[in-house]
């Protein structure tokens, strides 16, 4: 289904391989001090006190259990709800709203029954003005990407829940956003789908070049796909500790398999466990 | 995944006609329902030929048939159908459109839904039958008090289905939305509008019914036209076969415009209808073939 190395974009930017050279690039990309959130109703502390910086190209995973405030984390972070206290920046602005260079995915795709999958895929530039050739054809060129180039005139509704993810994919990639924040994207789906897509988004990553917030609360998917791990515990939602993966990209699924990988994802798991 | 991107492949490229049903499957599917109503009329016939039920209560079906084509031949119908079809379709539009700007702005707005909402239950609850003779003091004899009947009567379901749809929206699909940017103009016409439009159209379905017996009993209570006169005037002379054809005539036409909306609703909320779904995929695939 999923030709490999078939150029994405139109102009494919490679990313560098190794995860020092990325983190060298820069100052932060995304920057948190004393980020807190309370909900007014019922005066929920959903965040508190959650401090971290993301690198430029960077992916960082957010793992913790259910209630921790990881959803919470990555609407502030996309400017959908304001912060109580605190400071957020992305790109060295402060985020007080939505943004074009911020962009995010959900659990479920929400795709709109009513347009294909191709039309799906350039709403946000629709949103943004006139649809030209051009964006018809980045949608095209983004589902081929994503291998359902054949399925771009087929409705959500005949599309298996793995396929309408991806189309939500190619829909979140199209934005331009170099900023992706991505709420348990693959959650829903099943094992084998997950695993798939899980190595497609590290692929995509490498050719797009973005920096990257996934929300999971699986502690090996979140080791296996990230540049850092920012571990949460709830009630209130905090930030129990960064653990950085030093493993080196392209990763294959065989790193599951290595101590070095284990000892880590041990690390996550006394994390989330010293405050359970 | 392999499996069911493979299914999902054959059901795209397997529906050939979508929504066709062979002629014999068709026959298989209705010949008792035909059967049935052969057999209903038959012995209605022989019932009402034998003398078994009375012509006034229960003319017979081949009068009935007579009388029919008769009204249609000398002419007489063709003015009242279009007084009937007129202030249901007048009061259709009025009642319907008027539901589904007040639906729209009571979405908007939390205090114009309070406001409006106990004044719509009331119109709901109040028997509008009742108001006709009010309309007809009003309004005089003429066109007006029909439309305003049937507007009254077809407003309800249309409102209450719309604003429904409007507020049963997907909160994370907005939340979607906003992230893109998308300002409460886009949102609404964009995703709101759109998805309530089966609900919408559900509403629109049954209200375009109610305008008909809106109309109708508008012209039962005072009228100079309409198919509701009609048979007013027939069983007061008792003539129950022109009356039963009368009858006829209404059913159809309730069906006609039922039909309609029906026909309508698939072309406009085509994806909730497997096989309008299905066709539009294969057009925009041919197309796609065509340009390639």
């Amino acid at each position: 289904m999923v030709r490999r190395g078939t150029p994405g974009m139109e102009e494919p930017r490679r990313a560098t391989d190794t995860v020092g050279h990325r983190a060298g690039s820069g100052g932060p990309t995304v920057r948190a001090r004393g980020l807190t959130k309370v909900f007014p109703r019922g005066k929920v502390v959903a965040l508190e006190d959650v401090s971290f910086e993301v690198r430029s190209g960077q992916f960082t995973s957010v793992v913790g259990p259910s209630g921790c405030g990881k959803s919470t984390l990555l609407r502030l972070v996309a400017g959908l709800i304001p912060r109580s206290s605190g400071e957020l920046e992305v790109h060295g602005s402060e985020v007080t709203a939505p943004r074009t260079d911020i962009a995010m995915m959900f659990q479920r795709p929400i795709l709109l029954p009513w347009k294909t999958a191709l039309e799906n895929v350039v709403l946000p530039r629709r949103i943004r003005g006139k649809l030209t050739d051009r964006d018809w054809q980045e949608g095209r060129s983004l589902l081929r990407l994503l291998g359902l180039e054949d399925f771009r005139h087929a409705y959500p509704q005949h599309l298996s829940g793995g396929m309408q993810q991806r189309v939500a994919l190619a829909r979140l990639l199209i934005t331009g956003a170099d900023v992706l924040l991505m709420d348990e994207p693959f959650a829903s789906l099943d094992e084998f789908t997950r695993e798939r897509l899980n190595l497609e988004l590290l692929r995509i990553q490498s050719e797009v070049d973005a920096t990257i917030m996934f929300v999971t609360h699986n502690i090996t998917e979140a080791v296996f796909l990230a540049d850092q791990v920012l571990v949460m515990t709830p009630r209130p939602g905090r930030l129990a500790g960064v653990v950085e993966v030093p493993f080196g990209r392209p990763r294959a699924i065989e790193l599951l398999r290595t101590p070095e990988f284990n000892d880590l994802t041990f690390k996550v798991r006394g994390l989330l466990g010293e405050s359970i | 995944m392999r499996t069911s991107e493979e299914q999902v492949i054959r059901t795209v490229e397997g529906i050939a006609e979508p929504g066709r049903i062979s002629g014999r499957r068709r026959f298989q599917l209705t010949w008792p329902a035909l059967l049935v109503f052969v057999v209903i009329v038959a012995l209605w016939e022989l019932a009402a030929r034998s003398g078994l039920i009375s012509h006034l209560v229960l003319p017979a079906p081949s009068g009935i048939a007579l009388a029919l084509v008769n009204l249609f031949t000398t002419g007489i119908l063709w003015q009242h159908l279009r007084a009937t079809l007129t202030a249901t379709i007048a009061g259709f539009a009025f009642g319907a459109g008027l539901a589904f700007i007040l639906a729209v702005l009571s979405s908007f707005w939390g205090w114009f839904r309070r406001i409006v909402s106990p004044y719509m239950i009331i119109l709901q609850v109040t028997p509008r039958v009742a108001l006709a003779p009010i309309f007809i003091t009003w309004f005089g004899f003429g066109l007006t008090p029909k439309i305003v009947m049937a507007a009254t009567i077809c407003f309800f379901p249309v409102f209450i289905n719309t604003l429904t749809g409007l507020l049963n929206t997907d909160e994370e699909a907005l939340e979607m939305f906003r992230s893109m940017g998308a300002s409460n103009r886009q949102i609404f016409t964009q995703f709101t509008m759109p998805s309530a439009m089966p609900v919408t159209f559900a509403g629109l379905k049954t209200g375009i019914t109610l305008a008909l017996i809106g109309a109708v009993v508008a012209e039962f209570v005072a009228t100079s036209q309409g198919l509701g006169l009609l048979i007013d005037r027939f069983t007061f002379r008792l003539a129950m076969d022109e009356s039963f054809a009368v009858l006829l005539v209404l059913a159809l036409l309730g069906l006609a415009l039922y039909g309609i909306m029906e026909f309508l609703d698939r072309r406009v909320v085509f994806w909730t209808h497997e096989e309008r779904l299905s066709k539009k995929e294969i057009r925009s695939r041919r197309e796609r073939e065509e340009t390639a």
